[in-house]
């Protein structure tokens, strides 16, 4: 290759990794922000499930 | 009794039926303003070369910088935790005003938000300076505000764990948003204006072209979209868990 | 005969001239304190044993100065409203119709006079210690402005700061954490400014004015936001 643009594109492949270091890390950490938000509220439900299951027991009675 | 006239947000209605929606779209503009900035957006100029080479159809004279790239997610992510900040200072006011402990809740959630997206910024803003600069760390002042900032929202968390009754928490916490709210643009004037020889002021961004604003718009709207998603689907939650325990409470 | 309230200044001056009194008697603060600045320089001393000559001192004597400054603030305000917490002496005044901003004035007045006492030996004493190895600088003086501006400032948010985290638990780290970050621009400028004035170089008002002005800024901006808020956070 022409050392030329050998020299513009030199500075590719030794950032290539931080790049996509940092976009994975941003998609992860919003992954897991979102994951742990729905497991929050899957547990809360099934709380609330349980707790109306107490209450039409205690209803009953 | 009072007639409370203060309207309160409250989970469920139409913010939440559009929050999912919200964060696919947020998703999805994400992703197009990616590809904008890899694709479309021109590269920015590094040093100069021996001598000037014609590629494509352009004649290139410097050298082409990848790394400039990870700008595109930086600056949006740092405006969404601004805004994020802003929300809870926001609320923090509300609940001062009127003791109603559900703003006390929205400020709450939204400094959450705040945390998370500067901590998306520190992860980039380092990954970006390690390259460009070659060190993990400068005391440039974006870098040094965002890291005040997270560790005011870190302090804020700190502070409501260590609070017992409620209305004294959300009382404290909602002056730490407020005094927060201040002195975060404070501290970046600050950092910006005095002349240093540690801190860089990084000049690069003095001046965009009009494509490189256009996908920094683009993954912005799209930033701003997943933050609101995210605020009210944690919103939604700790509603949910607080009509848990008041339901609790009450049948014990 | 119609009894008048009394004015705001007479009641700042009463709670002022309260803490004063009670620090003149016992003069417990006063001496913790500058006990404390004389540890910290001694520490100073271990950690920059092997640096001998090598130490750029007039460069770094700014910054050191204000981390002793920080650290002794930070004892003295944790102390200063443990103290009233302990002998009930807030519920005492809150029970004083008077505006809540007033009782702000007062102690943040008097945690100013006493950092300042503080800083009256500390100061003199650090460059006993340390910098008369080189000649002083014809600007030393002017160090001053900055200390005068930090002050103001540290013991304005340290107040406020000091009156939430005393009902916290783990008080002391608290108000740490809480303190540090929001006076790090004050920090800042105030070391960019005393820094300048030590070194005394050529262009020295380059680093000396413009920190100066906005560190006055800072504390005006801050200090105005505590006095707004501080009524919500003492009635809690």
């Amino acid at each position: 290759m022409n050392p030329i643009l050998a020299d513009i594109y030199s500075t590719v492949i030794p950032s290539a990794p931080y790049l996509i270091a940092a976009y994975a890390l941003v998609w992860a950490a919003l992954l897991v922000y979102v994951i742990i938000v729905v497991r929050g509220l899957k547990k809360t439900e099934a709380q609330m499930a349980v707790l109306e299951e107490a209450v039409r027991a205690k209803g009953g009675d | 009794m009072a007639k409370k006239t203060t309207r309160v947000p409250e989970a469920g209605g139409w913010p939440d039926a559009v929050a999912v929606p919200a964060l696919i779209a947020g998703a999805v503009l994400t992703t197009v303003g990616f590809l904008m900035a890899f694709l479309w957006a021109a590269p920015v100029n590094g040093a100069a070369l021996s001598a000037p080479e014609l590629v494509g159809d352009v004649m290139v004279t410097h050298q082409q910088l990848i790394s400039q790239k990870i700008f595109y997610f930086h600056m949006p992510v740092a405006i969404v935790s601004f805004v994020a900040l802003a929300f809870g200072a926001y609320y923090g006011i509300r609940f001062l005003m009127t003791r109603e402990q559900r703003f006390d809740t929205c400020s709450r959630v939204a400094m959450e938000i705040a945390l998370l997206f500067v901590v998306l910024t520190m992860i980039t803003g380092d990954l970006w300076t390690r390259f460009e600069w070659g060190v993990w760390w400068t005391w440039e002042p974006r870098l040094t505000t965002y890291l005040i900032l997270m560790l005011i929202a870190i302090a804020y968390f700190v502070l409501r764990n260590a609070v017992d009754d409620p209305e004294r928490r959300a009382t404290y916490a909602g002056v730490v948003s407020v005094i927060a709210l201040v002195d975060v643009p404070v501290c970046f004037m600050i950092t910006r204006l005095i002349p240093s020889s540690i801190h860089p002021v990084v000049a690069r961004e003095g001046g965009m072209s009009p494509d490189m604003a256009a996908t920094v718009f683009v993954v912005l709207a799209g930033m701003m979209l997943v933050g609101y998603g995210l605020y009210r689907l944690r919103f939604r939650e700790a509603r949910l868990g607080e009509r848990l325990q008041a339901l609790k409470d009450m049948l014990e | 005969m119609p009894r008048v309230a009394p004015s705001t200044f007479s009641q700042y001056r009463t709670l002022l001239a309260k803490d004063l009194r009670q620090e003149f008697r016992t003069r417990e603060m006063l001496t913790s304190m500058g006990i404390y600045a004389l540890l910290v320089i001694i520490v100073y001393g271990a950690a920059l044993a092997l640096t001998a000559h090598g130490v750029d001192i007039v460069h770094m004597g700014g910054g050191l100065l204000w981390v002793l400054i920080v650290f002794t603030s930070l004892l003295g305000l944790a102390r200063s409203f443990a103290r009233e917490k302990e002998q009930g002496c807030m519920e005492g005044v809150l029970l004083v119709p008077l505006d809540r901003s007033v009782v702000f004035l007062a102690k943040a007045t008097s945690n100013i006079l006493f950092m300042l006492a503080v800083e009256v030996i500390a100061v003199p004493l650090f460059y006993f210690f340390f910098m008369t190895s080189e000649p002083a600088a014809p600007t030393l003086p002017f160090i001053v402005a900055p200390l005068l501006v930090g002050t103001v400032g540290m013991a304005g948010i340290g107040t406020m700061l000091s009156t939430i985290t005393s009902n916290t638990r783990s008080a002391d780290v608290m108000l740490a954490v809480l303190f540090i970050p929001l006076i790090y621009p004050l920090l800042y400028a105030c070391v960019t400014a005393t820094t300048a004035a030590i070194a005394g170089t050529e262009f020295w008002t380059d680093f000396f004015v413009m920190p100066l002005v906005l560190a006055c800024g800072y504390d005006v901006v801050m200090l105005l936001v505590c006095w707004v808020l501080y009524d919500f956070v003492v009635s809690a």
